[in-house]
């Protein structure tokens, strides 16, 4: 018999509840923009959750060691959030966790592509690489010493994964690049992630059904403006990069942008009907005849952020929606996100010299 | 220890502008001043009156501080303390001169680092090796041995190692062994060709040159350990190179930051400066004196009483003695209690340590609770940077109580780890629990329920009395004598008593029916009614607002009924509640009593592992909801009845206390 919401969820309301605020009242991310250095900035984060970060800091010197704690920090925490939980939301947390693997599986099949396909040695590169298993028995250090696409595949073992890349060959990949495969496996994550959802208790299921349609939503959205617009992508490629769920996916004026002419393409248009706001929320720079590089990327840089602060007020929603539901966990997972990529890009802008205003404008 | 709040007094000083800084920096040293802004000052005497803007700005000091504090943390060197500021060095901050030396510092800093990220890859690179061979995944490696026809070893030895990895001449021959890793094969081969590597083929030697070349890698990977720990301490060293130099820009940051924000409340004429705050009374010669010498007495003081102040206004101080901090903190956790009313810190300590002995009585266990809190104790006191962990400074400083008083009741109740090693000193807890207590002063659960409830009603008591003690030194004897925690309130609470105790004695059949009690009852209700209207009486002839009789006849009605239902239900529900500390006696006796059967169950290790592990969960477990429950009772059923945290509490600006900026 299925408990109630109240006993499943009511530890970690409380649980993730004070966590949330906890990460409301930091001040990391300001401090951190403050920061004049990357030393300064690591010293913000010695007294904090993130004191790891610091630790890794000291010992390497290394910023990509300190995202490297960072992944395993949010690698502990979906599974500290799945630990609390039981039966079906459980499984669906590890779903979600699902995600980072498929983020290393990427970025084990680049530093493969690079050694392998590009001929440039990844020397420490795969150091870097999240080894242990995340969901699914994959040997990462044999795909990294792969020395062919067959090997590689084997390495996959028997993971839900190695279907879609049995679809590519060697000869593929050198000719075409990896970014079909890359947004293959991302579709198969949503595929995934939604065929999940229904296995939810029913208020489970509706939240998050709605939460992933919206999702999903921004997603394509985001797909549209940047392949659509600003890389100029070609109709049928466009098309295929969709992920096929959604109002925006099955929508009458997505078809009619896809199958206009590249120049014709009006993104803002498109995301006002389905997300509205975008030009009242940050004066867009209309797109003239002349189409300047550095406009366009400006303007594709304020649609994502637009979509973005979407994404962010849809899991800010969710926290005063019924609380003994999944809702509070997507937004705890969400706002988790959020806050360590900020950290990840400022520190990174710190390590680049870049300067406090330039910072606060790429992260938004 | 003062039973009440210190007394406080305002002062209003003029002194001239030249001497106004040294005036701050006497007044930063004696660090008691709680300031009062110029803008809560009368406005016609504002009106005369200017601020300045400050010269520095203290977000920039702040700033400049948190970079010195950033490098400091990064060569793992604490930030000075607030006792070693010293007013008398304080200078003009040389924001630009500290900016440069910062940025200095932090670029070598950063150069360092980059050197240890690099040395770090190096690592990497030699641990991916390393680990292939130590897990005999030699599948990923590709080892060569064999001889140059071109070029110089050198060279390749450079270029392999830009592959991350390793070559060897085998000593006493021309051959080499070349470590690469196989995922690499298709750049070695053709970097190999271009050398003129040939193959050897001597079999003796290529068995030997796997182990050959680990050494060499041990060798190298100990070498890149050292290497970047090596640079980890040169970062360490640098920054400890400047720490003299940091610590005096941190101390004139701080120290001016501090003078700032004494400042800020300043008020100017043309030639005087102005300033007003709470000190406390037995403080205040001090301050006078200061600021005579300060100013060579060329000022003019004020004191203001804080009895012609309104009392919300007065800030309020209370010391309570060291040993006390923990009882103090449970008082500061709820709020500030008004100026001129009772401390409670002495109360709580007494009321807390009663309701915890009472819930958790044992001496064996009361020793490991005062055991944790001592050593806890000691590590912070010989780690003063540790960070607080679990058990936070003040929670172990409570547990040394809270341990003593488990201890003394545990006595009280004969229990030792839940054995009786010893006889009771009042009465056989356990032995009343399991009700086959003969011939003791308690014999059953109905008695500890008892003595719960009595000890309750001494707790609301206690409350009540503290109540009349503040509305007698707040004159408000309207409320002393009518209100629910007044004289009035009391009266009704006692009848209420006799009635339940008579109701008890008469085996739960009749209620006492003495002549007095109806006539007490109506007579304190019609009291209790006649509240509002005499409150109303006497606010008008102060002058107070006037409303139509009709509202003031529905707010009494409204304020009596509410009035009535908190006395009869309130009080009631307040006496109740400490029934818990029987409960949660109750519950330990039990629980102590099962594991005690448990292990009897078993013979040799397993019994013993079984009673340990019992007193453990007890312990913990137990223990934690005693304490809550113990501050739950302090804080609604204890505070309630005279505690009404209006107060505003006292922060002076010092040297290490500063939070009167948040204000």
């Amino acid at each position: 018999m299925s408990k109630d919401p109240v006993s499943v969820y009511g530890f970690i309301n409380a649980k993730l509840r004070a966590k949330i605020g906890l990460m409301r009242q930091s001040r990391i991310i300001e401090d951190l923009l403050k920061a004049a250095s990357l030393v300064e900035a690591v010293s913000v984060l010695r007294d904090s959750p993130y004191h790891a970060l610091a630790e890794a800091y000291d010992q390497t010197g290394d910023l990509q060691q300190m995202e490297y704690v960072l992944l395993e920090m949010e690698i502990a925490m979906y599974r500290e959030v799945a630990s609390y939980l039981e039966g079906k939301s459980a499984t669906f947390v590890n779903h979600l966790l699902g995600k980072i693997e498929v983020d290393n599986l990427k970025n084990s099949i680049r530093l493969w592509y690079s050694s392998i396909i590009r001929g440039r040695p990844i020397r420490y590169r795969s150091g870097y690489l999240y080894k242990q298993t995340i969901l699914h028995p994959i040997d990462w250090t044999a795909m990294v010493n792969a020395t062919g696409w067959e090997t590689l595949l084997k390495a996959l073992g028997q993971s839900p994964y190695e279907g879609i890349l049995k679809e590519y060959t060697e000869q593929d990949l050198q000719k075409d690049g990896l970014f079909s495969l890359e947004s293959k496996l991302d579709g198969f994550w949503y595929e995934h992630m939604l065929s999940g959802i229904q296995t939810l208790s029913r208020q489970d299921r509706e939240v998050a059904s709605a939460i992933f349609a919206v999702e999903v939503d921004l997603k394509n959205l985001l797909t549209l403006a940047r392949y659509g617009w600003y890389h100029r992508m070609e109709g049928s490629a466009l098309r295929t990069l969709l992920l096929p769920w959604g109002k925006v996916a099955e929508s009458k004026e997505t078809e009619r942008y896809i199958q206009a002419p590249v120049d014709d393409r009006d993104p803002v248009a498109l995301i006002n009907r389905f997300a509205g706001g975008l030009e009242q929320d940050s004066p867009f720079v209309q797109r003239g005849s002349i189409h300047s590089e550095e406009t366009s990327v400006l303007e594709n840089l304020k649609i994502e952020d637009y979509l973005e602060k979407r994404r962010h007020a849809l899991y800010r929603k969710m926290l005063s929606s019924d609380p003994f539901t999944i809702a509070l966990a997507l937004s705890y997972f969400f706002l988790n996100k959020e806050e360590s990529s900020m950290i990840k890009a400022i520190l990174n802008g710190k390590y680049y010299g870049y300067d406090e205003a330039y910072i606060r404008g790429v992260i938004g | 220890m003062n039973l009440f709040t210190r007394p406080m007094k305002l002062l209003t000083a003029v002194v001239l502008e030249q001497t106004s800084d040294a005036v701050v920096r006497a007044l930063l040293a004696l660090g008691v001043l709680d300031f009062v802004h110029i803008n809560k000052l009368d406005p016609q005497q504002m009106e005369r009156l200017s601020s300045r803007p400050s010269t520095i700005s203290r977000s920039a000091l702040e700033d400049m501080r948190h970079r010195v504090e950033a490098l400091l943390k990064q060569g793992h060197i604490t930030i000075p303390a607030a006792d070693t500021l010293d007013v008398k060095r304080v200078e003009t901050p040389q924001l630009e001169q500290y900016k440069q030396q910062i940025d200095a510092l932090s670029a070598s800093l950063l150069s360092l680092k980059e050197k240890q990220k690099d040395s770090n890859q190096q690592l990497m690179s030699l641990e991916e090796l390393r680990r292939y061979i130590l897990e005999d995944k030699g599948e990923y490696l590709d080892l060569r041995l064999g001889e140059l026809t071109h070029g110089k070893a050198e060279d390749l030895m450079l270029k392999i190692s830009g592959f991350g990895g390793l070559m060897e001449p085998v000593a006493g021959t021309e051959k080499f062994i070349s470590l690469t890793l196989r995922r690499d094969v298709s750049q070695v081969d053709p970097l190999l060709e271009k050398f003129g590597w040939v193959e050897s083929s001597d079999v003796e030697l290529q068995r030997q040159a796997l182990l050959l070349i680990k050494t060499r890698l041990d060798e190298e990977h100990s070498k890149a350990l050292k290497k970047r720990g090596a640079i980890e301490q040169e970062v360490d060293a640098v920054v400890a190179s400047h720490q003299v130099q940091l610590y005096a820009i941190w101390s004139n940051l701080r120290l001016n930051e501090l003078c700032d924000q004494i400042k800020s409340y300043f008020a100017y004429t043309r030639n005087t400066t102005l300033f007003s705050g709470w000190v406390p009374t037995d403080q205040a010669m001090l301050v006078e004196k200061a600021i005579k010498e300060a100013s060579e007495g060329q000022c003019v003081i004020e004191w203001t009483e804080a009895s012609s102040m309104p009392r919300e206004q007065v800030p309020v101080a209370m010391t309570s003695p060291k040993a006390l901090a923990p009882f103090q903190k449970i008082v500061n956790n709820y709020s500030t209690p008004e100026y001129g009313t009772v401390n409670p810190t002495i109360f709580v300590m007494v009321a807390y340590l009663s309701m915890f002995g009472l819930m958790f009585a044992d001496v064996g266990q009361g020793l490991v609770l005062l055991l944790v809190g001592l050593m806890g104790s000691h590590s912070y006191k010989t780690h003063p940077l540790k960070p607080d962990g679990m058990l936070s400074r003040n929670v172990t400083s409570l547990l040394v109580y809270l341990g003593l008083s488990s201890m003394v009741f545990g006595a009280l109740f004969g229990s030792y780890f839940g054995l009786p090693l010893l006889p009771a000193l009042w009465f056989n807890y356990e032995a009343a629990v399991a009700g086959h207590s003969q011939g003791s002063l308690v014999n059953d659960v109905y008695g500890i329920l008892g003595i719960t409830i009595r000890f309750g009603i001494i707790i609301i008591y206690t409350g009540l009395v503290l109540n009349w003690v503040n509305l007698i030194r707040k004159k408000a004897y309207l409320t002393l004598f009518l209100d629910k925690n007044g004289l009035l309130g009391g009266l009704l609470f006692g009848i209420g008593l006799f009635m339940g105790f008579g109701f008890v004695r008469s085996g739960y059949r009749t209620f006492p029916s003495q002549s007095w009690v109806a006539p007490v009852v109506t007579v304190s209700l019609f009291l209790l009614f006649a509240r509002g209207f005499i409150s109303y009486f006497l606010s008008v002839r102060k002058g107070g607002e006037r409303h139509e009789i009709s509202h003031v006849i529905l707010d009494s009605v409204m304020e009596f009924l509410v009035d009535v239902l908190e006395i009869f239900t309130g009080y009631l529900s307040n006496t109740l509640s400490f029934m818990r500390v029987a409960g949660l006696g109750i519950a330990h006796a039990s629980l102590m009593e099962s594991f005690k059967q448990l292990s009897s169950m078993m013979d040799g290790f397993g019994g013993v592992a079984i009673f340990i592990l019992g007193n453990v969960l007890v312990i913990v477990l137990e223990g934690l909801s005693a304490g809550i429950q113990s501050l739950r009772l302090n804080y609604y059923e204890f505070f309630s009845r005279y505690f009404t945290g209006k107060g505003v509490a006292y922060e002076p600006v010092g040297l290490s206390n500063t939070r009167s900026e948040k204000r």
